[in-house]
């Protein structure tokens, strides 16, 4: 019962094509542009080139966006009523929120791996190539915390066309969490607070691993990583049970 | 599943539930007790607010009561939804706008595991010429058909419907309970929630009346018009001595209405009575009719309030 509705789905998310500008076509153009500036593409990074690290940072932003709109959908529809429909089916609660964990995991698997081979065409390298399966896994899995908080949003926001909100402030943790651009100083120290620092940081942690600490670009401590991860991952999850209860209550 | 012939398809009993949102409280069902025999068409009526819903909402375990059990078809709401023996339209939502007719159809009938009745369910209500169409794009008698199919698809022995032909036209209700009818097949119950008495009274068997939260009379739609005693007599007379005279001819006579020389009197031998008229009081153009389920209703609901 789950493939049709998965394939429903997609054929759902493909004729909106709104949802997937900014899933696929986004970060496949972010990286397009800013990894070509020829005054630093080429140049060494760690165990890579810089084109590596940025594919690696908007492949990222990619799979975190995807996966909150279409995580979000999940909250959206059931205060539509559609919730209740298939309450009203064979079909438990939890397979329904499955199958919307397994679109939402395969448009960012698809988004991340657009970028991915954008990088391989034009020259990112990276030395060991292990670092290219393990960086592109880590995004894919990093992504599925971003579910929680689009199912909260969406849950708060309640409209699909709202939900535009939900990944609209995606720009704004990628930006304070170190995605697009390198930080520094106080912004720097205020972007390791902030959600999707830890996520990136460990995609990255691969390629950086190698640089010594203090030295400019490398990795913060695997421990920091982790639990900025760790903790965020816990405060959506929170946050997406107490606005669904908050949103079921009002219903 | 088994279930014994005659047995209840459902059964509520001492049903309350009370909604709490911040420091309001609403009791929207306070202590129903109701048995539904298979097979029975129940029509459940009442004004809005009545608690139609909520009761239709607890019957499908969409709701859990505040107190009281609920039994569908022996088991616990959940577990007669999951066994796909029971469905239902609802009164709000329940679509996605971007998906076409049939796809809502498909997706549906998959997770109810019944992918091979989609075709004949499709047919049956009359969705094939807008099977391709979003359903954003119907209108809301056609939205109300398709939530009818969705309904349809699992071959349901009870169908409980909460207000289906709310938002159609004349016509739309008019093809909506003929369809109705050819699926009303032997064995099946069906339950529906309605405020228009005309819907109860040409469909339903046994109509339970529910107002504020309670269920104000229950009884075979027949009998539940019958609550208002007797007939309504209407008579012109020559002169007003003469309808005097009528309105003694026993204890249960009485005038509700008077237009000139046209009176209306209520009566409770109404054969006896209009014999009288004849005979005895000189009236002319007699009109004898039961009160209307709207009588029944507004009385009933009065003395319940």
């Amino acid at each position: 019962m789950m493939t049709t509705y998965i394939q429903v789905e997609f054929a759902r998310h493909f004729r909106d094509g709104y949802n997937l500008v900014f899933a696929l076509l986004l970060p496949a153009a972010m990286y397009i542009l800013f990894g070509n500036i020829p005054s630093y593409g080429q140049s060494e990074l760690g165990g890579g080139n810089v084109k590596f690290y940025l594919m690696i940072s908007m492949a990222a932003y990619g799979a975190a966006v995807s996966t909150v709109s279409i995580a979000g959908t999940v909250a959206t529809e059931t205060m539509q009523g559609w919730g209740r429909q298939i309450a009203l089916t064979r079909m438990s609660p939890t397979t329904f929120v499955a199958s919307k964990m397994i679109v939402a995991a395969t448009v960012a698997a698809i988004s991340a791996a657009v970028v991915f081979v954008l990088g391989a065409a034009t020259g990112a390298v990276v030395l060991d190539s292990w670092i290219w399966s393990v960086s592109y896994l880590i995004t894919l899995l990093g992504a599925m915390i971003f579910a929680c908080y689009g199912i909260g949003m969406g849950m708060i926001l309640k409209s699909e066309s709202a939900l535009g909100l939900a990944s609209g402030l995606m720009v704004f943790f990628a930006f304070f969490g170190n995605v697009f651009m390198p930080l520094e100083g106080a912004m720097l120290d205020v972007a390791r607070f902030t959600p999707m620092f830890g996520y990136v940081a460990l995609a990255r942690y691969p390629m950086l691993a190698d640089i010594p600490a203090g030295e400019p670009m490398s990795s913060d401590p695997l421990w920091m990583i982790a639990t900025n991860l760790v903790v965020w991952a816990m405060i959506f999850a929170v946050f997406a049970v107490l606005a669904t209860r908050r949103a079921k209550a009002r219903q | 599943m088994e279930t014994i012939i005659g047995a209840n398809a459902i059964s509520l009993s001492a049903v309350e539930k009370t909604f709490t949102s911040g420091k309001s409280t609403v009791q929207a069902v306070r202590g129903i007790n109701l048995q539904i025999e298979q097979g029975q068409i129940v029509a459940l009526l009442g004004p809005n607010g009545a608690g139609k819903t909520t009761t239709i909402d607890m019957m499908l375990g969409l709701i859990s009561p505040s107190s009281g059990s609920i039994r569908v078809l022996g088991n616990s709401p959940h577990q007669a939804i999951s066994s796909g023996n029971v469905s239902a339209v609802l009164q709000t939502g329940g679509l996605l706008r971007d998906l076409t007719v049939r796809e809502t159809i498909k997706v549906i009938a998959a997770m109810q595991e019944c992918t091979e009745r989609i075709d004949s369910v499709m047919e049956r209500t009359s969705l094939n010429k807008i099977a391709k169409r979003k359903v954003g794009k119907c209108s809301g008698g056609e939205q109300q058909r398709i939530k009818f199919a969705l309904a349809l698809l699992p071959d349901p022995d009870v169908l409980i419907l909460d207000e289906p032909t709310a938002g159609m036209d004349v016509m739309a209700r008019r093809e909506f309970w003929q369809t109705m009818q050819s699926e009303a097949t032997a064995g099946r119950t069906i339950i529906f929630a309605t405020h228009y008495l005309e819907e109860a009274q040409n469909f339903a068997q046994r109509t339970v009346l529910m107002s504020q939260g309670q269920i104000v009379a229950d009884g075979a739609t027949e009998e539940l018009r019958h609550l208002i005693s007797g007939r309504v007599v209407s008579a012109s007379f020559t002169t007003e001595s003469q309808a005097d005279q009528a309105r003694n001819f026993d204890d249960s006579v009485f005038i509700t209405e008077r237009q000139g020389l046209r009176y209306t009197f209520q009566c409770a031998n109404s054969d006896q009575f209009t014999l009288a008229l004849l005979q005895h009081f000189g009236a002319r153009d007699i009109e004898i009719s039961s009160p209307s389920l709207e009588d029944a209703f507004i009385q009933l609901t009065k003395v319940a309030s």
